[in-house]
């Protein structure tokens, strides 16, 4: 791979089976929390980004379910659960 | 409320390899699993060391498993911001089956596990997460799937490395950052040929590479590559703390791209297409960060348990899921005979993981985290081994120095205490 | 009433992946299901017979591995399956598994109402239901979104492009149904162990009394490849306005927006 290709593209490549309810919620009043912020260095999807109010947010679209947020904020920050049975990442080689 | 024998949370290799021993024995075990199909939730990065868990199933029971190459050569490869230096290790009797390790893809081996277990008359129920326990008297009944509620004798969690169910029964507290780190890999497609030529292979036959260095950028980690049939697996495992604390910050995918930029890398992966991105945690806690094993009514097995042991050279889970998975279904079996599913009658699970390579093996290599938690080996063993390779195999235009100086010049009295500092902390392990 | 529902078993489309260099679909290893539209017409049977009592039927042809793909019709709440299992059906055309599924109908007899998704989820060629209207000679509404019925008679309404048109018609009937028509349920895990356990009658091509030359293939595949992505890897990278001026420039200059 001699092209350095997105995340976004990366994670195009896998399959992801859509969910009607978002599976990460950031607790609110937590926005702003430095714990959360650093979340953005350690999601290897990317999902997670600063806006210029300096608040946290996250998406879950592309969401590889490894649970690095959930480590690193812990459940007072984030609402981490599992997606629905059959809903989320199918890995296809894992 | 329909009743089990036996509700295994996960068909991951813990889950599965219960089911299967459970269902040989007679008893009725249903696994329920979140995703499509067994392995769709998994990843490794990965190899699977075959040889520990060979004695718990039949002999040719891994006759038709898909595993993807034996890995018959391992590189260890040290590098630094300028230079890198590997290592090449081949065994003759690496080269002959039974081989001691197989590199793996858990969405193609767990699908055929789920068979095998299936086959033998398991329940295996997949696109159904497990949302709750249920409690009664102070046990665990059972457990809550999709708002449904399903009795059991006992409960097997092999839910992973997360386990939420322990977390929301308030069997364990939720992970910390000091003790896991996120791997997270590429598999890169490239013909068979090519890669039996850029790993200088037999046909079929397997190599298996770790880089550490200064491709983590000081923080506790290294890379990893698995040569798979048409595949490779390109990765990176760092510590969630690191990644956390270390500055100047930088994101996990970052690295992993200016991993791949390396040209050491890039010549491996060069015309390669990605196939997919996955991305895990692991349990690097070691015997310390083993979890509760068994309680009232329930038995933790595999990652969910935090049976994972990281001696920096080797990095061993998936044998410790299986083998946990089946002593985990002989203890059952044994409170299944006497119908007996209380804590004391499940603690024979300990006694039988204490006996086994489990135990044994994270006992041993208990002080492995403490002693691999040292960065000097992500900068400064590396840049040392570099400078002094650099320095032989360098020539300008001054007379070139003797071998002996060269390597004075680049080890001071003080290196040379440091590195016995560490050799002595190193011999707990 | 007795209901029919009509399914296809389907590749999991969105495993398959591409292969660069002839832009042929990678086909192995990909796990089976009912179709999604399909699964949208079995789980309308599975509510009105909730409502009005009476029994759903789930009908399908394909190869032998649809006797494990069905399971996941039965725990959706089918009473039971009757299936056409033979090598040849997993690719079949049109005209075909209209053959197959209305013989199938024949032989089960007693039906009030037969269900179809509007197209399967691979060809999407939206055939099967009129040609076994056609077969069967009963009456076909297709583009159902919302289906009512009273008594001997059904109250449709079907989707069309510019408009809603309520039809109502006498059962026995073909109704071909619109994804919007319902939200396909999730079985729980107790429904999916019970599938295993439920009637499931599994009869060969010559059980139906299907006639050889029925089965002759008229569609020829001649390629079966994905779009080709041209992409133009443009970026305008002036600021806003520039680059707004320039992209429109662009794409009209491309026929993509109107002079």
């Amino acid at each position: 791979m001699s092209r350095s290709i997105s995340l976004k593209e990366k994670l195009g490549f896998n399959v992801f089976k859509h969910s009607a309810e978002s599976h990460i919620r950031i607790i609110p009043g937590a926005e702003k929390n430095e714990r959360l912020k650093l979340a953005v260095y350690v999601c290897p999807a990317g999902l997670y980004s600063l806006n210029e109010n300096g608040d946290v947010t996250v998406t879950v679209d592309g969401c590889l379910e490894c649970g690095t947020c959930r480590i690193a904020c812990g459940p007072e920050i984030l609402d981490w659960y599992y997606p629905d049975g059959g809903t989320g990442v199918q890995f296809r080689f894992g | 409320m329909e009743k089990f024998d036996v509700v295994i949370v996960g068909a991951g290799l813990a889950g599965l390899a219960a089911a299967y021993t459970l269902a040989k024995d007679g008893i009725e075990a249903l696994v329920i699993e979140r995703g499509d199909y067994p392995g769709a939730k998994n990843v490794t990065g990965g190899r699977l060391y075959l040889n520990p868990v060979r004695q718990y199933f039949p002999a040719d029971f891994w006759d038709n498993a898909p595993f993807e190459r034996p890995v018959t050569t391992e590189i260890v490869t040290m590098m630094t911001q300028e230079n890198a230096a590997s290592m090449r290790f081949q065994a003759l009797e690496f080269n002959n089956p039974p081989y001691q390790s197989y590199s793996v893809q858990r969405s193609k081996f767990d699908r055929w596990f789920g068979n095998q277990a299936a086959g033998a008359g398991a329940m295996l129920v997949s696109k159904s997460r497990v949302d709750d326990l249920i409690w009664e008297n102070g046990k665990v009944a059972g457990v809550i799937a999709g708002g449904e509620e399903l009795g059991a004798n006992v409960v097997l969690a092999c839910d992973g490395v997360l386990s939420l169910v322990a977390e929301k029964a308030k069997l364990r507290e939720p992970g910390k950052p000091e003790d896991f780190a996120v791997g997270f890999k590429e598999i890169i497609e490239l013909p068979e040929k090519t890669i039996e030529d850029r790993f200088n292979l037999l046909p079929g036959q397997g190599a298996a590479q770790l880089f550490m260095g200064s491709l983590t950028q000081g923080r506790f980690g290294g890379g990893f590559l698995y040569t798979n049939k048409t595949s490779l697996s390109l990765g990176m495992v760092v510590s969630i703390r690191d990644l956390m604390e270390k500055q100047p910050p930088i994101e996990a995918p970052v690295l992993l791209e200016e991993f791949k930029q390396r040209p050491e890398v890039a010549a491996l992966i060069g015309d390669g297409e990605l196939a997919e991105y996955s991305a895990h945690v692991i349990p690097e806690a070691g015997y310390k960060g083993i979890g509760r094993l068994y309680g009232d009514g329930i038995l933790f097995a595999g990652d969910a348990a935090g049976l994972s042991l990281n001696i920096g050279l080797t990095v061993r889970g998936m044998e410790f899921a299986i083998a946990s998975g089946v002593l985990a279904a002989r203890a059952i079996k044994q409170a299944f005979d006497r119908n007996d599913y209380s804590a004391a009658s499940l603690s024979v699970y300990q006694q039988l993981l204490q006996n086994s390579f489990v135990l044994k093996d994270m006992q041993t290599f208990k002080e492995a985290p403490h002693v691999l938690d040292n960065p000097r080996f992500f900068t400064y063993y590396p840049e040392l081994m570099g400078n002094i390779l650099k320095d032989l195999y360098s020539f300008g235009q001054e007379p070139k120095e003797g071998l002996v100086r060269t390597v004075r010049n680049r080890l001071s009295f003080s290196d040379i205490t440091g590195i016995l500092k560490d050799a002595w902390g190193g011999r707990k392990i | 009433m007795n209901i029919i529902a009509c399914v296809k078993q389907v590749f999991d489309l969105q495993q398959v992946r591409i292969k660069k260099e002839t832009r042929e679909p990678i086909m192995e290893n990909i796990p089976l299901t009912i179709g999604d539209i399909d699964k949208n017409a079995l789980e309308e049977g599975v509510r009105l017979i909730e409502q009005h009592g009476g029994k759903v039927t789930v009908v399908s042809a394909g190869s032998e591995d649809l006797e494990e793909t069905i399971k996941e019709g039965l725990a959706m709440g089918a009473d039971e399956a009757v299936l056409v299992i033979d090598s040849s059906l997993d690719s079949a055309e049109s005209a075909v598994s209209a053959v197959v599924l209305a013989k199938t109908v024949k032989k089960i007899g007693e039906f009030d109402l037969i269900l179809l998704g509007e197209g399967s989820s691979d060809n999407y060629s939206g055939q099967v239901g009129p040609r076994m209207a056609e077969i069967l000679d009963l009456p076909l509404v297709s583009f159902v979104k919302s289906l009512k019925v009273d008594g001997h008679r059904i109250q449709a309404v079907r989707s069309l492009d510019d408009c809603m048109e309520v039809v109502e018609v006498d059962m026995p009937a073909i109704v071909m149904v619109m994804s919007e028509i319902n939200e396909a349920r999730i079985p729980a895990v107790t429904q999916i162990l019970k599938a295993g356990r439920k009637p499931k009658q599994v009869l060969s091509l010559d059980e139906i009394e299907v006639d050889p030359a029925e089965m002759e293939t008229k569609v020829e595949t001649l390629s079966n490849l994905a779009p080709e992505q041209d992409r133009k890897q443009v970026i305008f990278k002036e600021d806003a306005d520039t680059a707004a001026a320039d992209l429109f420039n662009a794409l009209q200059s491309e026929g993509f927006i109107g002079r």
